[in-house]
């Protein structure tokens, strides 16, 4: 049987004209993208983790779902300062239980979202953002400028679905009557597929906002941003004269913004200039969030906590402090000792220094497949696939919410969710505490 | 010879389709990102290697990958796949943001005969540091 209008849960862009056809252990799937296809088809996959192991002496066995929920809640409830590490491709129910689970711990939580944009929330906070749905961009746009991000690679299908290609109010004939501007130090496949490329030095991202609020202004920037950003000024004023002549405008901010040096201040002038622009013609501003429910996490800690990421309940209450309670940095400075990860390759995607803490701690890691973090966790708990399996919601890379209904059943049936282990181990945990 | 380069590590399709598609421990993952990217005037500097060796600038941490030439890139900067060869010399401090240096980091290439090592080769040898 064909079921339509499934919810991918691989990228921000989430996805909801999947088609899937489930035949026994063939799955065929239409209107996904490369990655998205990859990803349903784990739903049939050999490697699948069906079933928890344990690391004992020095290798990792199976073991039963009782001894292995025994173990993780034991780990959580003995640790003095744990990290619960929330990932990003599972629902914002799941993410719920982990963060209640982390008050009642006196954890530091934290989540995907801040290797991710965490530096562009930074900004927001800073700064505001002027922001649209993706629908309202998709209608009314007819400029993007892509900064530091490379959807063609990174989000495949936001240009066709979202940005560039449909068509709109002003834009009859999609492509043909929408301008694309890509800011990137490298000539990417987005840089390639752009009316303008603008190539400019690396961590110079804030010089060449500056000299753009600059023109903005009406004044000339000094001659020296030439040299500091490698771009003439005569372009940066030909791409200021496009994002001023167009109708409607958005910029979306990729890691190149958030990623090198300047960080959320990188953003908040972004954002800066983006509210000016509403001065000429109507402008946006919003991220291009890579994986599935990073905004998700965001969204929670701030209507459950008030921040958005990078949460301390040390106290017993949350406080909020990045570059001293976000993962990256607990980890560096072995500030945590013990963790539990969620839907997460943190051990690939971290610096390996903290990789290596993650190592020598004891680790619980939820995943449906095998990775660098399920080797090196003690604990590994068989992964539930939202939006296949399970029921729940996502928000979109525009904070919309999406809520996903599953289309199969998971392979086991000693737990139905992410959420449904989150509990598991909460309950347990209470017991212990 | 050796070259002073920027760092820049980002998304391609392929290794966001194997990521995704749970085959992070295969050859074929290794084959995608265990590369660095050089821009053609610098590989031909470095005398065109097989292989180089990225070091980070704490001159502590490297990994050998496999070496490209690859006209996209500018010179002076070199681009690799996110992924754990990537993030063997991604610079962690995150300056009070939490989020590390995954582009724009000063590191140093150099040629190299060190054999480009699987992903399970590099988590086991974290494990051994951790």
């Amino acid at each position: 049987m064909v079921i339509k209008n499934v919810i991918c849960p691989v990228c921000g862009a989430s996805c909801d004209d999947i088609q899937v056809e489930l035949d026994g252990n063939r799955l065929t799937v239409k209107n996904a993208c490369k990655m998205g296809n990859a990803k349903f088809q784990e739903l049939v996959s050999s490697h699948r983790i069906r079933e928890p192991m344990m690391t004992k002496d020095g290798q990792q066995r199976s073991v039963s779902w009782v001894e292995a929920i025994e173990r993780s809640a034991q780990i959580l409830a003995e640790a003095k300062r744990p990290l619960l590490f929330m990932g990003s491709e599972t629902s914002c129910e799941a993410m719920e239980v982990g963060l209640h689970l982390g008050e009642f711990l006196g954890a530091a939580v934290d989540s995907n979202s801040t290797v991710c944009h965490g530096p562009t929330a930074m900004g927001i906070q800073e700064a505001g953002r002027v922001g649209a749905t993706a629908g309202q961009s998709k209608i009314r746009g007819d400029l993007a400028v892509y900064w530091g991000s490379n959807p063609l690679e990174s989000m495949p299908r936001h240009m066709s679905r979202y940005a560039i290609y449909p068509r709109g109010h002003w834009t009859r004939r999609g492509r043909f009557d929408r301008t694309v501007i890509t800011v990137d130090p490298r000539r990417s496949l987005t840089a390639e597929d752009s009316d303008l490329h603008v190539q400019l030095k690396p961590n110079s991202d804030y010089e060449l906002l500056s000299a753009l609020l600059t023109l903005l202004h009406g004044r000339r920037p000094h001659h020296s941003v030439e040299e500091v950003t490698g771009v003439p000024i005569s372009v940066m004023e030909e791409m200021l004269e496009m994002m001023k002549g167009c109708n409607f405008g958005t910029i979306y901010v990729g890691l190149g913004i958030a990623s090198s040096y300047g960080k959320h201040r990188n953003a908040e002038l972004a954002l800066n200039l983006v509210k000016e622009l509403n001065g000429h013609t109507k402008f946006v501003i919003g991220a291009l969030r890579g994986h599935c429910n990073v905004a998700g996490f965001n969204q929670m800690a701030s209507y459950l906590y008030g921040y958005p990421f990078a949460l301390d309940f040390a106290r017993g209450y949350p406080r909020y402090n990045p570059g001293e309670y976000s993962a990256v940095d607990l980890l560096r400075e072995k500030d945590v000792d013990a963790a539990l990860i969620l839907s997460a390759d943190v051990v690939s995607h971290f610096p390996a220094v903290c990789a290596e803490r993650l190592a020598e701690i004891p680790t619980v890691c939820i995943d449906i497949a095998p990775c660098p973090t399920t080797l090196v966790s003690e604990v590994v708990l068989p992964g539930v696939i939202d939006a296949m399996e399970c029921d729940g919601t996502f928000y979109r890379l525009d904070d919309v919410p999406v809520y996903f209904r599953p289309f199969a059943s998971p392979p086991f049936s000693f737990t139905g969710s992410n959420q449904d282990t989150l509990r598991q181990i909460f309950d347990r945990v209470r017991e212990l505490r | 010879m050796s070259l002073l380069v920027l760092l820049n590590s980002g998304s391609t399709i392929n290794e966001g389709r194997l990521a995704k598609g749970g085959d992070k421990l295969t050859p074929e993952y290794a084959e995608e990102c265990a590369v660095c990217d050089i821009n053609p005037a610098d590989f031909q500097a470095l005398g065109r290697p097989d292989r180089v060796r990225v070091v980070a600038a704490d001159g502590v941490r490297s990994v050998a990958v496999r070496a490209r030439e690859d006209g996209s890139v500018p010179p002076g900067q070199v681009f690799m796949p996110r992924a754990i060869w990537a993030n063997v010399v991604v610079d962690p401090e995150t300056f009070s943001t939490g989020s590390p240096l995954y582009k724009g980091a000063p590191v140093t290439i150099e040629p190299t005969e060190d054999e480009v090592l699987s992903a399970g080769e590099i988590t086991k040898m974290m494990m051994r540091r951790g």
